[in-house]
């Protein structure tokens, strides 16, 4: 590496999922110094989640994204003398001076560094259709079990209700089923039988076809219910476990199960997130699931996008054209499977939990006035002010209000819990360059 | 054998790796209390995003459960404020 490079300010990319393991390795590979920083201890995002060592292998269908990603690691460990990676590391936010704010969990303080440009790749949040109870233990995410899982190599132990909608229900079921807990049912809101010209369009797509039908062969094989147009009512606690109303096509029941896990596709994460201004003296770039949700496959595309966006803009030529036609096709895809799946909305009973942080229900949000701004909902209503920033009440109001709620901007600061003692232990000479 | 933290008085084994969050859920601990409190604490998104897994370790602060890996000797218990404040 020249003298120069090695005293040049580093792109930063946050997030070590597909996304964005896909633009450090781009980047590195173009002969520039990349910060990469992780939250969690190892790399892998949402999706390769890296079991613990010694923990069983769990099955993690089709074969396709461990090649993806097997090829994007040797890659990095091949370009590993221009990546700087800082794990157990969480991206803070902006200070004042234009520094970017870390925190490193490992040695326990926040640290400050100076960059040229930043592509922020931090994936999705799931959404969650909320529902009396939903906020009690027992009832997880989905994707947070499927995690759990994979970490683990181990299913929750006792029986399990999946539900929601997407091909994420699917998945997960398939996995647990594999690993020695098959769930007593899936239950998917949608209805795509209904839609058969949609479904003949959606079969045209080859890799995420055969991984729904491997998905499903599991879970024929292991007999698990698979019921389309049927959805969650409202759950509540018995003893150690739930007890779960649930609606089957026309007919309600009650199931007893263990525990409850929930899915209703994804939204990038975005609260709290610096958003990418035009012509801002650090230029700032979303990739990924946080920039749109394009699914695995598309995140890594992206990350490679983001990346030749920023060589550009360096004066150093990177043809995105292709990049940009294969998300499209992406696009058509995720579009073609929203509406396959698109199902009648429903209203929150007056008890629902709407915003879990602050306790706030959706009686609490009818009982302001019609109108009410988005501030006001923030302000007088104290929805979105909660220790999430508002990752799973904001959806759902924009779904209830029909209108997105703009974020909170600036982002409240920190974005997320720092200790006290790594606060303390952060002092302005810690600027590394 | 394999190492231990406490969840409030009561030791909860873990592989070494692994988050507090993957022990909690193994050793069958699902509410992450406080107990009676009107919202309780639990793992959800598994990816550090809701932060309803959010615990306190005596003398450091708090982590969220699902990203922290588990350290031995470790003192659990629910955060302070969860929940308290709409009784
Ligand atoms: C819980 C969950 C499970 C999923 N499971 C699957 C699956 O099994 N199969 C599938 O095809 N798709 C799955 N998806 C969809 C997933 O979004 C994409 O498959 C893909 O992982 C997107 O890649 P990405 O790089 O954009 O984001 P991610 O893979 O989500 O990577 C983002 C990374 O950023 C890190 N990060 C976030 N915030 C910060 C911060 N402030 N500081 C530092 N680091 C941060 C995260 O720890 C993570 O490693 C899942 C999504 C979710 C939310
Ligand atoms: S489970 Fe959501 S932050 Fe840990």
């Amino acid at each position: 590496m020249s003298e120069l490079a090695m005293t040049e300010l580093p792109i930063l990319v946050v997030g070590g999922g597909p996304a964005g393991v896909a633009a450090a390795v781009t980047l590195a590979e173009a002969g520039l110094r990349v910060l990469l920083i992780e939250q969690r201890d190892r790399l892998g995002g949402a999706i390769h989640r890296q079991p613990a060592p010694g923990a069983p292998q769990v099955w993690r269908g089709p074969a396709r994204h461990r090649r993806n990603w097997t090829e994007l690691t040797s890659r990095l460990e091949r370009a590993a003398a221009r990546i700087e990676l800082r794990t157990s590391s969480v991206f803070l936010g902006i200070d004042g001076a234009g520094r970017f704010l870390f925190e490193d969990r490992r040695a326990g303080r926040v640290f400050a560094r100076r960059v040229r440009a930043a592509i922020v790749a931090v994936g999705a949040v799931e959404r969650i259709r909320p529902f009396e109870g939903w906020e009690l233990p027992g009832v997880t995410s989905a994707g947070g079990a499927q995690v759990l899982l994979k970490e683990t190599g181990r299913p929750p132990e006792g029986p399990i209700v999946v539900a929601g909608t997407g091909p994420l229900l699917l998945a997960v079921a398939a996995q647990l089923a594999r690993a020695g807990n098959p769930p007593l049912a899936v239950l998917e809101r949608g209805n795509p039988w209904r839609r058969p010209k949609t479904l003949a369009g959606l079969a045209t797509a080859g890799p995420q076809l055969t991984e729904a039908a491997a998905y499903a062969t599991t879970l024929a094989w292991k007999r698990v219910p698979y019921r389309t147009a049927s959805e969650v009512l409202g759950v509540s606690e018995v003893g150690q476990g739930l007890a779960i109303r649930v609606r089957l096509g026309k007919i309600e029941r009650l199931l007893q199960a263990r525990h409850l896990l929930v899915h209703d596709g994804l939204e990038p994460n975005r609260a709290g997130i610096p958003l990418p201004a035009p012509g801002a003296e650090i230029p700032v770039l979303l990739a990924g699931d946080g920039r749109e949700i394009l699914g695995a496959d598309a995140a890594i595309l992206d990350g490679r996008r983001a990346a030749a966006a920023v060589l550009a803009s360096l004066g150093q030529a990177a043809p995105v054209a292709p990049l940009e036609a294969a998300l499209g096709k992406a696009r058509a895809f995720q579009r073609d499977l929203a509406e396959a799946l698109r199902s009648p909305s429903t209203l929150p009973t007056p008890e629902t939990m709407i915003c879990r942080c602050e306790g706030r229900r959706y009686a609490d949000f009818t009982a302001l006035p019609a109108d009410a701004s988005a501030r006001e909902i923030r302000l007088m209503g104290r929805f979105g002010l909660g220790a999430c920033q508002g990752r799973f009440c904001g959806p759902m109001l924009a779904e209830l209000r029909g209108e997105a709620l703009p974020s909170a901007s600036p982002p409240r600061w920190p974005l997320r819990p720092v200790s006290l003692a790594a606060l303390a232990n952060f002092s302005m000479d810690q600027t590394e360059t | 054998m394999n190492p231990c933290f406490y969840w409030i008085d009561r030791p909860v084994s873990f592989r070494p790796g692994e988050t507090i969050a993957a022990a909690l859920l193994r050793a069958g601990i699902a509410d992450l209390g406080p107990e009676g409190g009107a919202v309780r604490g639990r793992v959800f998104c598994g990816i550090g995003a809701c932060q309803a897994c959010v615990v306190a370790v005596a003398g450091e602060g708090a982590v969220e459960a699902c990203l922290t890996p588990a350290r031995s000797g470790m003192r659990l218990a629910p955060p302070p404020s969860l929940g308290l404040r709409h009784e």
